[in-house]
């Protein structure tokens, strides 16, 4: 079975013979420095040259042994390309966005819609063909930002928070604009070649805005971008969420996602009651990966595994500074991990 | 007819608690109107108030744009009774320089910690995010703070503040301050490794912490002329 079948079998359920070990990109980022080194391919050239980006994220597979290409590293291609001013940081740093186009909630004017086919949208989708090009029998998977964290990147959060209560109006304006603007990215890279599309939400988790919120601004706009890409383009979608998932938690089974992933402080086994449908993605903590030793790494996603994880995957994507061996470590575990009844005693 | 005190404080706090602009503005103008006193309505009705809301945070009724409005119409009704402060009441404050250090931009857990600081009676400094660990140091020697609170989500920035309290020793001034560290990766452990003084989890939490690392037992009384900056 290759890694792009074991994951499309994966997500719909479907039998295989181990749990996948994903690690998507985008706000989970997915490069390290360890693997830069070896490849000679570095941050920040990486995000805006297509070669450089594909050869990254094919490096995280090879040499890394994680079992997908994903791009971009950053979530902030979508609110540069809308008019914000982004550092595209450094060799361990990922890109942030260092100014609103926004001053305030009622500054929509100053967006500019985003052209998917230049700047670095447009590299986006070169690398994602570039890979495809290479027929690698590995799955790629485009990264989008959720409409709420778009939002948050192109006005103050602490505006976005306010209006939660002075000016809903302008927040769903706002989050629809941003919504448009996430699927045409999602529709484009489709078209280059992306297979999966993983959606990251963390400026909307319950834990800041709570589940009253969560659902009046958030739930609808992630929604209508799910089904667009699971209905209309047949791709399929994952969503990732921040926090502990608390209060929130029995929103899970109304997103239309088929893939849920969900932060480490969020047991797995918990996660398969809130939606019992869902598969279920996750979720070795990000902190572990880089400051733990391989034992510990190990330790966490065999528990991970035995709780039942469907994809495994780090919580909340990996920083630039996790070693090389906490990653292998973690390829090899999946690699000996038979989910087949007979044999799943020995291994847990 | 003059309400009683008691009726005015409580009506400040709920005002604050409920997120009641007019109201507060309404109360805040009667405290003055009847000759109340400015400084009693603020720590025991507005900073009451604020204290509850921060209680439903942590029970998570509350969350991020309830505490942000609960904290704007604080504000909005201190500014009307800022100005009527009787200044024998006033007690120097406590300096405070907070904020996210170098790499991080992640400054939502630090502007709810400046927040309740600040309606706890600290006289705060906020350097913002992605802040050089140096100016920190800098800040707190110019305005002669006591407290030092660094905040960060993220591992690969957590070692700055090992950096901003090794810079301190460097220049032989780690015991004038008192070293508050937050955020996501953070933990008790990871303060006690760096020699933090102190470790909070949480907004709330960071109050008791700061009071206890500065000797401020009683909550309100310092509470005099809040930050002109924030």
């Amino acid at each position: 079975m290759t890694p792009y079948q074991r994951l499309m079998k994966t997500v719909k359920k479907e039998p295989v013979d181990r749990p996948p070990l994903i690690c998507p990109g985008g706000m989970m980022t997915m490069a390290v420095k360890d693997v830069m080194q070896l490849l000679n391919v570095y941050w920040p050239s990486a995000h805006e040259d297509p070669c450089l980006m594909a050869q990254l994220t094919r490096g995280m597979a090879d040499l890394a042994g994680i079992e997908n290409l994903g791009v971009p590293f950053c979530m902030t291609v979508e609110a540069e390309g809308m008019g914000a001013g982004v550092d595209l940081g450094h060799q361990t740093r990922e890109p942030h966005v260092i100014r609103y186009p926004m001053k305030n909630m009622a500054d929509m004017d100053r967006l500019s819609p985003l052209d998917t086919g230049i700047g670095r949208a447009a590299v986006c989708c070169d690398a994602i063909r570039i890979l495809k090009q290479a027929e690698t029998d590995l799955p790629i998977l485009a990264n989008l930002p959720g409409p709420a964290s778009l939002a948050t990147s192109l006005v103050d959060p602490m505006r976005y928070y306010r209006s939660v209560h002075r000016d809903k109006k302008a927040i769903h304006e706002l989050t629809r604009f941003c919504t448009d603007q996430v699927i045409r990215f999602g529709d484009a890279m489709i078209d280059a070649g992306a297979e999966i599309i993983c959606i990251a939400d963390p400026s909307a988790t319950g834990d800041l805005l709570g589940p009253t919120a969560f659902s009046e601004f958030v739930l609808p706009y992630l929604n209508r971008m799910t089904r667009h890409f699971q209905e209309v383009k047949n791709v399929p979608v994952i969503v990732h969420i921040c926090g502990k998932i608390k209060k929130t938690g029995t929103l899970i089974k109304e997103m239309d996602a088929q893939v849920i992933s969900v932060d480490s402080v969020v047991g797995i086994t918990s996660l398969h009651g809130l939606a019992p449908d869902k598969v279920t993605m996750g979720n070795i903590s990000t902190y572990t990966l880089e400051l733990g030793t391989p034992e510990k790494v190990e330790k966490a996603g065999r528990s991970c595994l035995r709780n039942g994880v469907d994809i495994l995957a780090p919580a909340c994507g990996i920083s630039p500074l996790t070693p090389l061996a906490n990653l292998k470590c973690l390829s090899n575990l999946v690699a000996t991990f038979n989910t087949s009844p007979d044999t799943k005693e020995k291994n847990i | 007819m003059v309400r009683s005190r008691k009726d005015i404080l409580t009506d400040l706090a709920d005002s604050v608690l409920n997120m009641n602009e007019d109201k507060a503005v309404q109360v805040a103008k009667e405290v003055l109107e009847t000759g109340q006193d400015a400084l009693d309505a603020i720590n025991n009705g507005l900073v009451k108030g604020m204290n509850q809301a921060g209680d439903l945070y942590d029970k998570e009724e509350y969350f991020v744009p309830e505490l942000l409005i609960c904290s704007d119409v604080l504000y909005l009704a201190l500014d009307i009774l800022k100005p009527y402060i009787k200044h024998e009441a006033s007690e120097k404050k406590i300096g405070c320089v907070i904020g996210v250090v170098e790499g991080d931009t992640h400054d939502i857990g630090k502007n709810l910690v400046k927040i309740m600081l600040d309606v706890s009676g600290f006289e705060i400094h906020d350097l913002g995010k992605n802040v050089p660990l140096a100016d920190f140091i800098e800040k707190a020697k110019e305005v002669n703070a006591t407290l030092i609170c660094l905040s960060t989500l993220m591992t690969t920035t957590m070692d700055g503040m090992a950096s901003v309290i090794e810079m301190l020793k460097k220049e032989g001034i780690r015991d004038r301050f008192k070293i508050l560290v937050g955020g996501g990766p953070i933990s008790q452990g990871f303060a006690d490794r760096i020699g933090a003084d102190g470790y909070a989890a949480n907004a709330s939490q960071t109050v008791a912490v700061a009071k206890k690392l500065c000797n401020k037992e009683k909550s309100c009384d310092a509470l005099s002329a809040f930050d002109e900056n924030r």
